[in-house]
């Protein structure tokens, strides 16, 4: 994982010389304390077992900004993720730069803006959901990017429109089955247009990259083990993963009247690799608030797709999947700045590293989400 | 629509003549020293969104709230911008944690709004009409 070098960087640019700018030191944070219980252990979602257990949806992040000069401003988000032992990383650290109200430049370590809610993932106040459905949000492994990003606001009549390009470079570890694997993605670039008019709103994304893993022929890792019998099936060139590109495409499309809300995503992942399987992913979610409660129902659902010739269809089989939720949720806003979660997942695996037969689970989960 | 505005614009301004007690409205204003007279209800919403730093004569705008809980800062959240305080903070918290924006200060109460309003010609706030005076300009009545 990447540790806190960066920010220890930008936190020490931007406690240098204390007063010397009028700007304040500005300082957010947000919290979400979760708890889930899955009703069978056959079935899995975001490390929830059949036993009550807290970690895997608490998660604190506390934001540092100082706007430097009128044009320049640097930020950084610190962020502990129950689920990864409450190791510290930077999700934000960066160094903005907007030569006018509308522009802005950043360079430094920024969110992968994937999604419709990329950009304020972890921070659970900011939407409905305990946590954002995993069939679509399944990237968050990637969730952050080193490099540089280019944005700017226009406005035409009453409509908003937001255009986004960025260029980096992308280093993590993933896990399958419990065993880590070095990824990284190199040549990292996407553009993002966003348009807002009156309650509607839309979003689209393109994405690409080149893969490159640690895989080796002759490992003893699940994936090693594929790539090894791909390559005696005679399909390894196929199974190769080091330089190939995938591109990443999405869609959301928004309404929000201020009582009843809706978001409807879509997303495809397309990889060169035989030993990525590409994917489609959607979801649809309504929301009626009443007052201080905000009730809402959501369904999401991802399919891998194999690809057509029948050697690597099988070596693909095993790890195919078809699953999908219908959430069932409500929000309570008990303070301004606290709103507290229930909700209740029926989860089904349609396919499952290629079975027909796979099983079906209901999660129950309960947060509570602060900004402060 | 227009009518309305226009009935509304004429009572006021009656009442206004005619010296009453002001009622307990609340009405967005700006420094005399600023020069403008009249906003839309849309332009005081995008100012007070982080989505525009402009008046529309070019001019920079600094929005300034009420502190947290007060009776004007809760009308003006539900009738000009359309949201609850809490709708309003999930709002902010997106454009925070994104480093897109920041919510606008907030300042005390009515009166104390009004004295730094009276102060600064770029700057916007909403108060109670009972605390307007010849030192900021009524812009917008809700």
């Amino acid at each position: 994982m990447l540790k806190i070098k960066l920010p220890l960087v930008s936190l020490a640019l931007m406690s240098a010389s204390p007063g010397l700018f009028a700007e304040e030191l500005v300082v957010n944070g947000f919290m979400s304390v979760g708890a889930g219980v899955l009703s069978n252990s056959e079935v899995s979602v975001k490390g929830y077992d059949d036993d009550i257990s807290f970690s895997a949806d608490t998660v604190v992040g506390v934001q540092l900004s100082k706007q430097v000069n009128d044009s320049t401003s640097a930020t950084t988000q610190l962020v502990s993720r129950g689920g990864e032992d409450y190791d510290t990383e930077a999700a934000w650290a960066y160094v903005a730069y907007s030569p006018d109200d509308v522009t802005t430049l950043r360079i430094g370590r920024l969110r992968t803006p994937f999604f419709y809610y990329s950009d304020f993932l972890e921070v659970g106040y900011a939407y409905n959901w305990i946590r954002p459905p995993e069939e679509v949000y399944s990237l968050d492994t990637f969730s952050s990017f080193n490099g540089i990003d280019a944005s700017r606001q226009f406005l035409i009549g009453t409509a908003e429109l937001f255009t986004q390009v960025y260029v980096g470079r992308l280093l993590e570890d993933f896990s399958v089955n419990g065993t880590a694997y070095e990824f990284s993605l190199q040549n990292l670039a996407g553009v993002v247009f966003g348009l807002t008019l009156g309650d509607f709103g839309y979003r689209a994304s393109v994405h690409t990259g080149d893969g490159y893993t640690d895989l080796e022929l002759g490992g003893t890792r699940d994936l090693d083990q594929v790539y090894g019998l791909a390559t005696a099936s005679g399909v390894g060139e196929k199974f190769a993963l080091d330089g190939k590109t995938s591109h990443f495409y999405e869609l959301a499309a928004t309404w929000d009247n201020g009582d009843v809300s809706a978001i409807a995503e879509v997303t495809a992942l397309e990889h060169e690799t035989a030993m990525l399987l590409d994917e489609m992913s959607s979801l649809f979610s309504v929301a009626k608030r009443f007052d201080s409660t905000t009730v809402h129902l959501s369904y999401a659902s991802v399919r891998s797709l194999k690809e057509s010739d029948a050697t690597v269809r099988n070596i693909q089989s095993m790890f195919e999947r078809h699953d999908s939720s219908w959430i069932l949720g409500a929000r309570y806003d008990y303070d301004s700045s606290a709103a507290f979660k229930f909700e209740v997942q029926k989860i089904e695996e349609k396919i499952q590293a290629g079975s027909t037969s796979g099983e079906d689970g209901m999660l129950y989960s309960v947060a509570l989400d602060l900004v402060f | 629509m227009n009518l309305t505005k226009i009935l509304f614009s004429l009572v006021g301004s009656t009442l206004l003549l005619i010296a009453l007690p002001a009622s307990a409205g609340t009405v967005v204003v700006v420094s005399s020293g600023n020069g403008i007279t009249e906003l839309d209800a849309s332009v005081i919403s995008r100012i007070y969104l982080g989505k525009s730093s402009s008046f529309p004569n070019g001019s920079s705008a600094v929005p300034i709230d009420q502190t947290e809980g007060s009776a004007p800062r809760n009308e003006f959240a539900e009738k000009v911008l359309g949201k609850s305080e809490s709708q309003l903070k999930a709002y902010w918290s997106k454009l925070i944690f994104t480093g897109k924006g920041t919510p606008p200060k907030a300042v005390g109460d009515s009166s104390e709004v009004k004295k730094l309003i009276a102060d600064n010609p770029n700057m916007i706030g909403y108060i109670d009409e009972s605390a307007v005076d010849e030192a900021v300009n009524v812009v917008f009545r809700f």
